[in-house]
């Protein structure tokens, strides 16, 4: 067994070195060919995601979770379209082992389709899939594409791909190391019939899927074909080439001007798997010096036994969501921007397991390595001209609300539902409130499916979808609100259904700059009721998720852990509150505009005792407007209060750090307070 | 030089080296020191945040067992300048530390400067 090592793999991460030919090509390139060159491959690539968007079958592709991207023929990735950056870095690891351990068994040749899911070998976890395909010209490798996205089915313990239930990866079904699964541009009927096989639960969704990929990548090669014959092969691999120089020096340039330091963050969270407890998943230590970055993960809490466990590569692509999406948005998604920045895992953390761990839940351990990044990058941007671009932390909640079953059309179907991912709020900005259900952290480019496109796809009624009221994290800007939606079995008599998720106990992402973190996300589940008679007996604007909790249209409230094993859920008796989380607060509350929190209560987005406790804003019960003179007492009374329970720092410190939380839910954490490994996991 | 602007609320005064309030320019302390050490600190019980909607375990608040809320406030004008969500007892963190040395030697290249907003931006 050869898999790729973690210095394998963070080199693999690192542009290749230019032939002398490549640059050559590069330097002859006239004005205008690169800005116009560019601009091709984007549309390359836009075309490309369009149609793997309308290819795909599970609602994550449908949604647009996925990336389409052209590599050098080395395997440097020089442009993408996304979808979720997540998955623009690892391609090149790939692509670099296949070329590395497999050129002369089985070769690689023309029409050649290669496939992976495993983590391992560079992947983000088995249900994220990868078809890539080398780009021949006149016999001559010149490039790779590759298409990218998330299948909720992987013939795993359990259904939806991301099983909770696993303790190590023979638990997770389906896990291909790179391999050729098609020759002659086609899929090998062989190979598709394994992942029929592996994807018994929701076939359709598993081998349409991995056509699509395919076919995506294999557009893709095509276009790049008529680019070659139309500008010449020296045009192309000169651009990508310039690409990639261009790239670097943009992320140079843009890291060079922050002040140099070093800045931190720890963030924690509440479960691996179904099993309770803290975890210091993210403890980042970000050294900015010139124009590179170091992130070093030192002091990140054990690997778990569970799903909940991301290889570093993993990692490294969940930092790529927050750094594509607000720090390097104007430069190509490029292997050459990661080029000024390293990194360090600690062996045997949560952000580095052993080969034996299981990790179809990376993305629930990743999220504070997703969280922290935006807090470390934010506080060194801050100091910098770039400081409006600063922003909090997203909620970065990804719940996930798993369905399985049989469909009111008969068939089988396993599906991650996209709504509820693609509608968290996003973090505060710091000239701005978070945009409100802005999206999903890990692919702002992605779709929340219209309703009645998820009740013709589901056996489900969704009687709401809403806002949810004070999920925002409080600040001077308030982060973003989430969703609140309500799911009914429909049309049959019963489905499965679990949920992948933490963040019930505590919230993972820290707020900036005095703002407070958004509350913790339970799951909630109203049993008894008659759903009929409830939405037939509600007039318009009263069936709203805190008249259901307040129980005024009967049933049973029960709330624990949003995540949840596999289980059954009746119809028409039965509703799943789906709640999708709020991005991060920025700034002390005390400074926010009174006028924008009294535009928020009427809005239905924050409450009046909100308003009141946590802003100070008093508000006028009939006409809805600020009492500026009520607030203004309100506000310095409050600030008073702050001077007076507030202590000195060492003071406060010393009598803190006696403390310890209880031990019954140290099991995950390591060594207290150091996160340690104290007993090596040992799986079989 | 004018002072630097690092937080929304804090400032770094790269002459006297020293932190200072943003807003009332209370001074943090030594720049080369963490300037959550010239702060008021207080704890919070999550739920005083997040208050809670539901009965039971699971409320919409953090579970106050495991985590706290610890607030910092300038001692001057009572601003909240940083929270942090803790499990209690875990260390506080040190978020910012300047490298001081290498901030000064770039200005002293002409590479950066100071703007009129007190943020660092490129000459060249």
């Amino acid at each position: 067994m050869s898999h790729p090592t973690l210095e394998e793999k963070l080199a693999a991460l690192k542009v290749s070195a230019p032939s002398a030919y490549e640059r050559a090509c590069a330097d002859s390139l006239r004005p205008g060919d690169y800005e116009i060159g560019v601009q091709r491959t984007a549309d390359i690539l836009d075309e490309g995601y369009e149609i793997f968007m309308r290819s795909s079958r599970s609602s994550m592709g449908v949604a647009g979770d996925s990336i389409v991207a052209i590599f050098n023929a080395a395997g440097d990735l020089v442009n993408a379209s996304a979808g979720t950056y997540l998955h623009a870095v690892i391609p090149p690891i790939v692509i670099k082992y296949i070329l590395s351990r497999h050129s002369k068994n089985p070769g690689i040749n023309d029409g050649d389709i290669w496939y992976t899911n495993d983590a391992l070998y560079g992947g983000i976890h088995n249900p994220d899939q990868v078809a890539i395909m080398p780009v021949f010209f006149e016999g001559e490798l010149v490039a790779w594409t590759a298409a990218l996205s998330h299948t909720t089915e992987t013939g795993a313990v359990e259904p939806g791909g991301m099983p909770l239930a696993a303790t190590a990866r023979f638990q997770e079904g389906m896990n291909l190391p790179p391999m050729r699964v098609g020759t002659d541009f086609q899929i090998n009927t062989d190979v598709l019939e394994m992942f029929a096989a592996f994807g018994i639960r929701a076939e359709a969704n598993v081998t349409v899927d991995m056509r699509a990929r395919a076919t995506t990548a294999d557009r893709v090669r095509v276009r790049l074909l008529e680019m070659i014959a139309r500008e010449g092969k020296d045009f192309v691999v000169g651009l990508m080439r310039r690409m990639l120089d261009e790239a670097e020096a943009g992320a140079r340039k843009r890291i060079a001007h922050w002040p140099d330091g070093t800045y931190r963050t720890v963030t924690f969270s509440d479960a691996a798997g179904l099993a309770p407890g803290l975890i210091r998943n993210c403890a980042m230590t970000m050294i900015k010096k010139g124009d590179h970055l170091l992130f070093d993960f030192t002091g990140t809490s054990p690997e778990t036994p569970s799903s909940y466990n991301a290889h570093p590569q993993a990692v490294i692509g969940h930092m790529a969501n927050y750094i594509y999406e607000y720090v390097f948005h104007d430069l190509p998604v490029s292997s050459a921007t990661f080029e000024p920045i390293d990194f360090v895992f600690p062996p045997n953390s949560i952000l580095s397991p052993d080969a034996r761990a299981a990790t179809s839940c990376s993305v629930m351990a990743a999220t504070g390595a997703m969280s922290a990044v935006a807090n470390c990058i934010s506080r060194a941007r801050f100091g910098s001209d770039e400081w409006k671009q600063v922003a909090a932390s997203q909620g970065n909640g990804g719940n996930a609300i798993v369905l399985a079953g049989v469909s009111q059309w008969g068939a089988n179907f396993a599906d991650m539902i996209a709504y509820p991912i693609n509608t968290e709020g996003q973090g505060a900005r710091a000239t701005s409130d978070g945009m409100d259900a802005y999206g999903f952290p890990w692919c702002a480019f992605g779709r929340a499916p219209d309703v009645e496109s998820m009740e013709n796809e589901f056996p489900m009624l969704i009687p709401f979808s809403s806002h949810w009221k004070d999920s925002g994290g409080h600040g001077k800007h308030r982060g973003g609100v989430g969703t609140a939606q309500l799911w009914v079995t429909h049309h049959v008599p019963m489905l499965f259904q679990m949920a992948i998720a933490d963040n019930s106990v505590i919230q993972t992402p820290q707020p900036l700059f005095g703002g407070y973190a958004p509350p913790t996300v339970p799951g909630i589940r109203l049993d008894g009721i008659d759903v009929a008679e409830a939405m037939a007996s509600a007039k318009t604007g009263t069936l709203t998720l805190e008249a259901l909790l307040r129980g005024e249209f009967g049933g049973t409230v029960v709330s624990g852990p949003y995540g949840s094993a596999v289980h059954p859920v009746p119809g028409g008796q039965s509703i799943i509150v789906g709640l999708s989380t709020g991005g991060t607060g920025y700034g002390d509350p005390l400074a926010r505009d009174p006028a924008s929190v009294a535009a928020d209560v009427t809005k239905n987005l924050v409450s009046v005792h909100v308003a009141r406790d946590i802003y100070g804003v008093a508000i006028d019960p009939v006409s809805g407007r600020v009492d500026d003179e009520a607030t203004r007492a309100s506000r310095e009374s409050m600030i008073a209060a702050r001077l007076e329970r507030g202590r000195p720092y060492e003071e406060f410190e010393a009598d803190w750090s006696q403390r310890k939380p209880p031990e019954e839910i140290l099991e995950f954490f390591g060594s207290w307070p150091d996160g340690s490994v104290v007993t090596p996991l040992i799986r079989m | 030089m004018p002072r630097l602007h690092v937080g929304e609320y804090l400032d770094a005064d790269l002459d006297t080296e020293r932190w200072h309030c943003h807003e009332c320019g209370h001074d943090f302390g030594p720049l080369r020191s963490d300037y959550k050490r010239g702060l008021l600190v207080a704890e919070r019980d999550p739920r005083e945040v997040h208050p809670p909607v539901l009965e039971g375990a699971y409320t919409f608040a953090p579970n106050g067992d495991w985590i706290r809320i610890v607030e910092f406030y300038c001692p001057g004008c009572g601003r909240q300048v940083e929270t942090e969500y803790l499990p209690p007892g875990h260390p506080l963190t040190q978020d910012t530390a300047l490298d001081v040395d290498a901030i000064m030697a770039r200005l002293a290249s002409g590479a950066v400067r100071i703007d009129e907003h007190g943020k660092l931006e490129a000459t060249r």
